[in-house]
């Protein structure tokens, strides 16, 4: 078992990484590569549908959201954006998958729902603007998903758990490394685009306005996969974090018990108890005790009816 | 780096489930614990209880849990587009579903006691949604669990007595299977007692209806890989 991020250097060194990460997963779940490789593929492939359902926008459950990846899109294909087509791209991306998940459609938790949208969007974006092969994206999949098991190892990977930086602070590091893979980064690359991603979100909390995954998470994951991005570019051009991965992974640990509980997905402090925050709290539970009542009121309704038909 | 969990997570289960939203530990986390309680009643359910931990209560609406642990109760996946549609889906086949608060104890916050029944029979598990869609079952039927849902398990009641985990041990050895974890709990010595046996491979048939036909068994479930 890969024990740690050293470890994973020592082990990785010269090779590939995602070879590494199927070999080992292979020994310790039972699951053959090629296995591993197909699943990943559907998945990619579900990434991939919920970009093209997302781009158009459309109102999430709590109606809180729903417009951004349209909005952004608009812009784009108008030529009214100002940054990089990748960049604009991963947003647009993550926006896309989140507003996706906000619906209730079907998404791929990477690693969580709430923090669904960053590598996808950070991954399909690169795959497109640099004419990147599906497969190496599959592998890259790979890389993202072997990085993660090993934060979770010591980290609960929820925002109950340690805040949002247990979640899109996660989330980035997978992509970063995932990124700097795609980009012909060594392993020791990967792990540092990790390390600096993840270092610069500690101490993100999660403070769901009326506890729903739409603010601020949805906004969030395209402003996360940006964050992840530039990681990756920094790593790729040899800059290194001063701390190392593990010694990070530890600290994300320790900030998160420290964490009151009203920052842990729970609604109770930070933006959820803003003024605006507990008016939409507020409504929203106004609007499910209506919801709810309407439906006793139907459910009285048939029983009577079965009554009076004497079924 | 202090390693806290026993067993490393799977990529495809960090890159992953596949699953309607929109959050993993709410939605997918909650929609896999109706499905066990579902697997260990094995049969419809007519009648469904969840009794959520308060500060479970106080957030599943607004991530849909209420419809994913419904969704798992009637058999649904956690992928299943079908899940925004459980509780109107439980409706109409005459299944009743109730929501109520209940103070868990000192356990993870997304935890919830399902209480289920059939038209011959109940179940009841006890268990957290631990993010990522990663389930921990630790109480099934009244009895102490460690019940993840990522392999398949031998769930077995039964009169605890000497040499019962060696005749069951026996049984899944002459099928050349491997045992991966075993755990045993009981209420009191000599009397009802519990036992999990989570395997390498799938169990065949007829080495479930060995285990079945053993003295003082009174009952035994065989769950595959929770979806």
């Amino acid at each position: 078992m890969i024990e740690s991020f050293k470890h994973l250097e020592e082990l990785a060194k010269d090779r590939d990484l995602a070879d590494v990460f199927l070999e080992t997963d292979a020994e310790e779940h039972g699951v053959p590569a090629a296995d591993i490789l197909e699943a990943l593929s559907k998945r990619r492939e579900v990434m991939r549908d919920c970009i093209v359902r997302g781009k158009n926008g459309g109102e999430s459950m709590g109606k809180l959201v729903g417009s951004e990846a349209r909005l952004l899109n608009e812009a784009f294909r108008s030529g009214k954006t100002f940054l990089d087509p990748l960049t604009v791209k991963a947003e647009i991306y993550a926006l896309s998958v989140m507003g996706e998940n906000s619906r209730m459609g079907v998404i791929v938790a990477a690693p969580t729902a709430g923090a669904g949208g960053i590598v996808p969007g950070m991954l399909m974006a690169l795959e497109e603007e640099r004419h990147i092969d599906p497969e190496t994206t599959v592998r890259a999949l790979v890389v993202a998903g072997g990085i993660g098991s090993i934060i979770a190892l010591s980290a609960n990977i929820s925002g109950a758990a340690g805040g949002c930086q247990n979640e899109v602070g996660v989330a980035s590091a997978m992509g970063a490394a995932g990124v700097a893979y795609m980009m012909g980064g060594t392993p020791r690359n990967s792990i540092q685009a990790a390390a600096l991603a993840l270092k610069n979100t500690l101490g993100l909390v999660c403070d769901p306005v009326g506890g729903l995954v739409e603010v601020p998470c949805v906004k969030r994951n395209a402003l996360f996969a940006v964050h992840g991005l530039t990681a990756a570019q920094l790593a790729m051009a040899g800059v290194e974090s001063v701390i190392p991965m593990d010694e990070i992974v530890e600290a994300m640990v320790r900030i998160g018990r420290a964490l009151p509980r009203g920052l842990r997905e729970t609604a109770e402090g930070g933006l959820a108890t803003t003024e605006t925050g507990r008016a939409i709290a507020q409504r929203l539970k106004d609007d499910a005790n209506r919801r709810r009542a309407e439906r006793a009121a139907e459910r009285e309704r048939m029983a009577e009816e079965r009554k009076a038909t004497g079924g | 780096m202090p390693i806290r969990h026993d067993r490393k997570v799977s990529i495809l289960d960090v890159m992953g489930p596949v699953m309607v939203g929109p959050s993993s530990s709410h939605t997918a986390g909650t929609a896999r614990l109706g499905r066990v309680a579902r697997e260990i009643l094995d049969e419809d359910p007519v009648e469904v209880h969840f009794f959520l931990h308060p500060p479970l209560a106080s957030t599943y609406r607004g991530h849909g849990s209420d419809f994913a642990l419904t969704g798992g109760a009637i058999g649904l996946d956690v992928d299943d587009p079908q899940i925004p549609e459980a509780i109107r889906i439980a409706e109409q086949r005459g299944v009743t579903v109730e929501f109520a608060e209940e103070d868990l104890g000192e356990v993870h916050p997304n935890t919830v006691r399902v209480a289920i029944r059939g038209a011959t029979r109940e179940a009841e598990i006890v268990g957290s949604s631990i993010g990522g869609g990663v389930i921990e079952v630790f109480k099934i039927n009244g009895f102490q669990a460690r019940f993840k849902g990522d392999s398949p398990t031998l769930l077995l009641f039964y009169r605890d007595r000497p040499g019962m985990i060696a005749e069951v041990a026996n049984i899944i050895a002459d099928e050349g299977i491997n045992i991966a974890s075993l755990y045993c709990s009981r209420k009191q010595r000599g009397k009802d007692a519990f036992m999990q046996v989570d395997v390498d491979s799938p169990l065949s048939d007829a080495a479930l209806k060995r285990i079945c036909s053993l003295v003082d068994v009174a009952d035994a479930r065989y769950l595959d890989k929770i979806p």
